[in-house]
């Protein structure tokens, strides 16, 4: 070490709870959050025990990036 | 047309094989019956090789001619959400990018601003992947006035501007000093170059007049890939074309969830560490990874992960993406073809704003692979674990490029790219053998320049090219041998050196095989009032005394490897590594890990090892318990094992 830095927070992905339970396996743990797989972006609500998706709507198209030029 | 299934376990059922769906469903999903779908799919892959094969005969960089730094697809058509479904044998780091690729760029610039004949344009990292020096050139394909396909490749440019030439350099701190961003625009529209493109990048490159004559064969490729595409929608009819590429992605899929499902149910961790920005090295960066299973289905979560690097190491998410399907296409089932399907069993979670999934402007982005290959090593440190003899061990981690500029004593300007530094290593071992030793890493896929165009094109010398002794990780299978590579330089020169993991080693081992040692990186400078050719250097520790070192963990009064006491030399501290003439720069790689107890080595290979100098008598003896008798130099026929003292070295309690 040549010299000392406050290593920056660590970023963190939010997931939301969503009320319910898992029609697959009754868990009661279901949270909506972005993922990128095949097709690119989607806005997921997901069971976090079994993975089972309820949900995958298309998210924005660079994800968290927006494009000023999206304004014009 | 509709694909069998397209998303990830939304119902939870079992799906149809698609080796057992009737010839009729067959036929009603993919529009064709099976024979015709394979056939349209090899005359599909014949195409883009085709494309490649006439880009890399015809291209003036080098860095396409020596290096094959491109990649070529066809996708589909904008209603099917651009399918990839072809892709060329080649980067694979640029496959693993080019299908959102597509996708991002022609819909930002609208599928109905398109018409035939025209390339559309886009190197933003973001928007596309890899970096700035990546442009991505995409030709639509119109059957009857609507776009039904588009055929793709993507091609390293020398030069893309910022502050470094080249590009190659972890210190440029974001976007706006690391180069040229273009947006999806057009270069060609209906067959006529866009003036106004070509001279904003002429206007903010370098090297313009090796662009060019690039850019004019990437359209004829481009063309070309476009009339074969047509010529087998003209003899197959446009339903069979387009079930094909379906069908293409659909198996990927299939096969990749078979291979998903042979992993335990279950949450895995993993990390991979590289060791410093390109500002100073006061803070290391962790790529860290959980992996959630169940079923078919695995969740990808990179959270943990360092934030963005305050200079340029960092990736995208797009390619943080591709290295998450290569590492469980090379763990799971290496024969997968690697099409958009690859990732439908697959999500990646990630927070925005780490090293791999790095926001603009400051978030710059241009070692991409390196800060991908972590998680590549953070997916294997994860699942080998859990695999067993299915593991595969690590890979060399970095490619320690070299980059250099200068001018010779007649004043000739001469530039040398990513060819004198680590670019070059070794793989781990796995189930099937040994590593391969002098490969690129395990996602790049890329050729190695011959030693003649390197010397021709600049001032230096290939020294030395070769396995450096006892560097392969340890195991039943060894792991491939570390690139020991010297350069004499011939001229003064401006040096960048980007060697990222030296800390801790990137050859991590599998089902119980050793790491492979880390490597470092040494300057030689000409010896005082020596006017003679310099002589070569030796390879035993006591040669490191005199050298100016540029990275590695060092004992700090010999300089030479000290991976456990030794101190950290870091590769930026200073930005350019000036050399006078008659320097030798040293670049030895890391080491691939092993795979397997080396105690159960079959003997007779740790002989062989020995007499070809992969393993020394006195390493065969420490990581292997064989005992070797003779001289592998001076006698290498004579070389024998002692069956005697190996057993008893073999039986020792350890
Ligand atoms: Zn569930």
């Amino acid at each position: 070490m040549t010299e000392e830095h406050d290593t920056p927070p660590t970023p963190v992905l939010e997931r939301i709870p969503v009320h319910g339970d898992c029609p697959r396996c009754g868990a009661e743990e279901l949270r909506r959050y972005p993922v990128v797989s095949e097709g690119g972006w989607f806005e997921v609500v997901k069971c976090q025990q079994c993975l089972l998706s309820l949900d995958r709507s298309p998210w924005s198209r660079l994800g968290p990036i927006q494009l000023l030029t999206d304004l014009l | 047309m509709t694909t069998l299934e397209t998303t990830p376990s939304t119902t939870g059922s079992e799906q149809t094989r698609l080796r057992d769906i009737s010839d009729a469903e067959f036929t009603g999903a993919y529009g064709c019956d099976r024979f015709t779908a394979a056939v349209i799919l090899n005359r599909l892959r014949y195409a883009v090789e085709h494309m490649s094969t006439g880009f890399m005969r015809e291209a003036f960089s080098p860095i396409i001619r020596d290096w094959y730094d491109f990649a070529c697809t066809i996708s589909g058509p904008p209603r099917h959400n651009y399918p990839m479904a072809v892709v060329s044998n080649s980067l694979v780091v640029f496959l693993g990018t080019l299908g959102d690729a597509v996708r991002n760029t022609v819909e930002e610039f609208g599928p109905e601003n398109l018409s035939p004949g025209d390339v559309l344009i886009c190197n933003d990292p973001y928007r596309g992947g890899t970096h700035v020096n990546d442009v991505c050139f995409i030709r639509p394909v119109f059957v009857d006035g609507e776009i039904v396909s588009f055929v793709n490749m993507r091609a390293h440019q020398l030069d893309m501007g910022g502050t470094v030439p080249g590009g190659f350099s972890a210190t440029k701190s974001n976007v706006y000093e690391n180069g040229l961003v273009i947006p999806p625009m057009l270069l060609w529209s209906r067959d006529e170059p866009v003036r106004s493109t070509f001279s904003l990048i002429f206007d903010n490159t370098r090297w313009g007049g090796m662009l060019l004559p690039d850019f004019k064969s990437i359209y004829q490729q481009l063309a070309l890939g476009e009339r074969l595409v047509l010529e087998n929608i003209e003899r197959y009819g446009l339903d069979a074309y387009l079930g094909t590429l379906t069908y293409a992605c659909d198996t990927s899929a299939e096969r990749m969830r078979d291979a998903i499902a042979l992993v335990p149910d279950g949450e895995y961790t993993g990390s991979a560490l590289i060791d410093a920005d390109g500002l100073d090295d006061s803070i290391d960066y962790t790529v860290q990874v959980t992996l959630r299973k169940q079923g078919q289905d695995i969740e990808v979560d990179l959270s943990g992960t360092s934030a963005q690097a305050r200079t340029c190491i960092n990736c995208g998410v797009l390619d943080a993406k591709t290295a998450v399907g290569v590492a469980l296409t090379m763990l799971l089932d290496p024969e997968v073809p690697f099409t958009s399907g690859t990732w439908r069993n697959i999500d990646l979670a990630t927070p925005p704003g780490t090293l791999v999934s790095s926001l603009p402007p400051d978030g710059g982005i241009m070692m991409f692979w390196e800060a991908s290959g972590a998680v590549v090593s953070a997916v294997f440190d994860a699942l080998n674990p859990a695999l067993g003899e299915k593991g595969v061990a690590g890979d060399y981690g970095s490619t320690n490029t070299h980059n250099a500029s200068g001018v010779t004593a007649d004043g000739t300007p001469w530039t040398s790219a990513t060819q004198c530094g680590g670019e070059h290593g070794p793989w781990g071992a796995t189930k099937e053998g040994d590593g391969d030793s002098y490969t690129v890493l395990f996602f790049l896929n890329n050729l190695d320049p011959a030693t003649e165009t390197i010397e021709h094109d600049s001032p230096v010398v290939m020294l030395r090219k070769e396995h450096a002794i006892d560097t392969g990780g340890p195991g039943t299978f060894r792991g491939g041998a570390a690139n020991l590579k010297d350069t004499l330089w011939l001229s003064e020169g401006n040096h960048y050196l980007s060697p990222f993991r030296t800390k801790v080693p990137s050859g991590v081992g599998a089902n119980g095989g050793e790491p492979g040692p880390n490597g470092a990186i040494w300057i030689f400078p000409p010896r005082d009032g020596a006017d003679d050719r310099p002589a070569m250097l030796g390879t035993t520790p006591d040669v490191y005394a005199t050298s100016t070192p540029v990275a590695g963990v060092l004992d700090p009064v010999t300089k030479a490897l000290d991976p456990v006491d030794g101190e950290y030399h870091y590769f930026a501290s200073r930005q350019v590594w000036q050399t006078k003439t008659g320097s030798i720069l040293r670049c030895l790689t890391n080491g691939g890990g092993g795979w397997g107890d080396p105690f159960a080595r079959d003997p007779e290979r740790v002989l062989a090892d020995v007499r070809n100098e992969y393993v020394s008598v006195a390493g065969a003896a420490r990581d292997y318990g064989v005992v070797v008798i003779g001289d592998p130099r001076s006698d290498p026929e004579g070389l024998r094992i002692d069956v005697q003292a190996t057993a008893a070295l073999r039986n020792q309690p350890s």
